[in-house]
């Protein structure tokens, strides 16, 4: 057991007027690809990460709450830029009095900060086009008011379809399924005009097939609004993902599932991952991956870090049951999930997955012991990786000053196999404590 | 001048650590009363910090009551950058423990008015009641802060231009690059050290050997300003082995042996019960209180006789 998080000192009400600084010390901050023994200072005030020195020389300030971490890592906030639901929740099914929606979004987003991630794309299937109407001004990006009381924040919608392939629909109902025969246009008339103005659009991704009847002027036209692409449920060779990313594609939705296979002939979607830089102006695109152990063989995984590991963004693609004990739950457009175990499937099909309820730190654990790869650079691949592709680098996903004081204090154990697991101890939004699982664990409750 | 010799550069460094640490303790500094400390950056201090903090995060010292004044700064780097003086002592000592940052003073290489800058400086030190012990190290010149060869032994704080051999030793922290390397400084004088109540310089390496011999065995020059520490009532230079390659035998060993000799009669650990002769709340005192003075110190005066610093310093009116 590692020592207690200690509080060193706060300062009595008689000295100078509070800071709101807390500095951590004795901790192991993730900067770059490295964990560095380095202290930490945050403001409570702003909410944000502090340069240490310039606020003690400049405005002769020092922190009023000195926590002591006994060694722990101390990293941002994790992203999930794919999340269907989770906690009985699910961003893609209406209901009835619409006042239950931002109540249930209400309760994700707290149960979700408590496994660490501080921010993520509240993800949506295929729909009809009426449920993104509906539901999309919920899910803007949510932080307007900085409320770290609120939870997880909303980085805004991610739109994983109905512009995708009817034959690589997975779980995505395919009635719904669109293509974007006249562009942009098309896209509007699904998500709705309002929906895709690039001042006020609460859509920050858009899942589509590139290979479709107008996609590539739908992708150029997203991107010209400042919307990110990525491409997914998709049958496209290699040279239509190229020309895809060529028009402005910057991702690839959960690379492997729900797309042909890597064939020595024809590589596919997957094979832009060996773009080679040197020869293409093409560059290589993030890439989601679902590390759960249930949708891809870990030396998949493996693979695809190896080609390209600055892209690798490890995401849930967890669905409403995740989080609940076993059973059969309702889903969209009429259809039902079981849960066995971590195992979702779709009820009446030969077993198709219908996504996952894993969290991102147990992604993160798999990942660190499939690919042997660093600590920082796992934890890489769900905060400055993440931030990077929606273009969030000064605000999310790493701590320097002026980003956000999202961060996660987490305890490394390794078992006698050398099997290393991270554990989340402490979430902070905004500069706030939000999650202690010393103290919400009940240990002090006694 | 005492000259303490150790083995390694890390005894060195302890030594001095701990002497610092208990002067502070012995001086008891209130809000009221501070101690006052002037500190330099580089190499040699380094791991006297390290012990500083060590203790410090053990609880055996605080620094609440310490103001500190830094030697030096360059002109013209910027404050983040990771080669000032200010991110120096932020990453190495002022981050670590408990000093309030009011309490901090580092000269400001980037002030409009760069005089003006030193003037205050000098102002500050004053107001506070002058320094009360200055650490130091020393350059393989013989400089003291950035008074490098042939700056005036009467010099105060002030703008300097730095020497080409400093310069150099200093572009392997700025990538090699001597274009990025600033050329000017500011600094405190041998004057404003030569007026602190206690000096304390830390040599080790051979690097230094030199350096040291000509400013112990030779005569007071300015083209090597530690050298003016001859002239100080109450100096000390705490050495290791190797840097003391370029001195004659006879000096290391009557070094050496008055340290024994002193430690044999208990009088290593003494320390003074107030270094400082006045504070901000008192006046300062008048020269007869040195009237009482311990007897049995009355005659050794001279320098370069067993003693022990404690016995010289004037103790407060009670």
């Amino acid at each position: 057991m590692p020592s207690a998080i200690r509080d060193l000192y706060s300062t009595p009400n008689h000295s100078p007027p509070r800071s709101g600084i807390t500095k951590f010390t004795n901790c192991r901050v993730l900067r770059g690809n490295e964990l560095v023994q380095d202290d930490l200072w945050i403001s409570s005030r702003t909410g944000k990460v502090l340069d240490g020195q310039k606020i003690f020389f400049e405005y002769g300030t020092s922190a009023d709450r000195v926590i002591d971490l006994g060694g722990r890592i101390i990293s941002p906030g994790l992203i999930d830029v794919q999340l269907n639901g989770g906690f009985g929740f699910d961003f893609s099914v209406v209901p009835d009095d619409i006042s239950a929606y931002a109540k249930g979004l209400q309760r994700l987003n707290k149960s979700l900060i408590e496994t660490g991630v501080t921010s993520y794309l509240p993800t949506l299937t295929s729909q009809r086009s009426e449920v993104y109407h509906k539901v999309l001004p919920f899910l803007r990006p949510s932080s307007h008011d900085r409320d770290a009381l609120s939870g997880a924040e909303s980085l805004g919608a991610h739109c994983e379809g109905p512009f995708l392939s009817p034959t690589k629909n997975g779980i995505h109902k395919e009635s719904v399924l669109r293509v974007p025969s006249n562009g942009f246009l098309d896209l509007e008339d699904c998500y709705g005009a309002d929906n895709l103005k690039s001042s006020s659009t609460p859509i920050k991704l858009v899942t589509l097939a590139p290979e479709q009847a107008g996609a590539l002027d739908a992708i150029k036209e997203l991107r010209r609004r400042g919307i990110i692409v990525s491409i997914g449920h998709s049958e496209a060779t290699f040279e239509e993902a190229t020309k895809a990313i060529d028009a402005g594609a910057d991702m690839i939705t959960h690379l492997f599932n729900a797309m042909r296979p890597l064939h020595h002939r024809n590589p596919g979607i997957f094979g832009v991952l060996g773009t080679n830089s040197a020869r293409s102006r093409s560059k290589k695109p993030f890439f989601g991956i679902i590390a759960d152990g249930i949708h891809l063989h870990t030396t998949a995984v493996t693979i695809a870090w190896a080609a390209h590991p600055s892209g690798c963004i490890l995401v849930t693609d967890a669905t409403s049951p995740a989080g609940l004990p076993d059973g059969v739950y309702d889903w969209t457009n009429g259809e039902r999930i079981r849960k066995t175990g971590p195992l979702l499937t779709l009820e009446g099909t030969d077993g198709k997955i219908a996504g996952s309820s894993i969290t991102l730190i147990g992604c993160v654990n798999n990942f660190l012991n499939w690919t042997g790869t660093s600590v920082p650079h796992a934890l890489g691949t769900v905060t400055s990786t993440p931030a990077k592709m929606l273009g969030l680098e000064q605000a999310k996903g790493n701590l320097i000053p002026g980003a956000d004081a999202d961060l996660v204090v987490l305890d490394e154990v390794v078992d006698e196999e050398g099997k290393k697991t991270l554990k989340v101890e402490q979430v902070w939004k905004f500069g706030m404590l939000v999650h202690d699982t010393n103290v919400d664990g009940g240990a002090e409750e006694e | 001048m005492r000259l303490i010799i150790r083995a390694k550069p890390d005894s060195t460094s302890a030594y001095v650590a701990h002497y610092i640490i208990d002067r502070i303790r012995n001086f008891q500094p209130t809000l009221e009363n501070p101690f006052v400390l002037g500190l330099p950056t580089g190499s040699s201090p380094l791991e006297i910090y390290r012990i500083l903090v060590a203790e410090h995060k053990a609880g055996r010292i605080s620094f609440k009551n310490v103001i500190t004044f830094n030697m030096d700064e360059y002109v013209g780097l910027p404050q983040e950058h990771p080669e000032s003086y200010h991110s120096f002592m932020f990453r190495n000592f002022f981050s670590q423990v408990d000093i309030n940052p009011d309490n901090v003073n580092i000269l400001n290489g980037n002030a409009l008015d760069l005089e003006e800058e030193c003037a205050m400086y000098e102002a500050k030190i004053k107001s506070v009641g002058g320094i009360d012990l200055f650490l130091g190290g020393v350059g393989t010149d013989g400089h003291i802060a950035f008074n490098e060869p042939g700056s005036s032994l009467a010099s105060r704080t002030r703008v300097k231009t730095l020497a080409m051999d400093t310069v150099r030793a200093n572009a392997r922290f700025f990538d090699g690059d001597m274009l990025q390397v600033p050329q000017m400084a500011l600094t405190v004088g041998v004057q404003t050290i030569m007026e602190a109540k206690e000096v304390v310089i830390i040599v080790t390496g051979t690097a230094k050997a030199l350096a040291l011999q000509r400013a112990v065995e030779g005569g007071v020059s300015h083209m090597c300003t530690l050298s003016c520490l001859q002239l100080h009532s109450y100096s000390m230079i705490v050495v290791d082995e190797d840097a003391t390659l370029e001195m004659q035998v006879k000096t290391v060993k009557y070094f050496k042996s008055i340290e024994e000799v002193a430690m044999g009669r208990g009088f290593e650990q003494k320390l003074p019960l107030r270094l400082r002769t006045w504070s901000l709340a008192t006046p300062p005192q008048t020269p007869d209180s040195k009237a009482k003075r311990v007897s049995r110190d009355e005659e050794c005066c001279a320098d370069l006789t067993p003693d022990s610093m404690s016995s010289r310093l004037a103790l407060p009116e009670q």
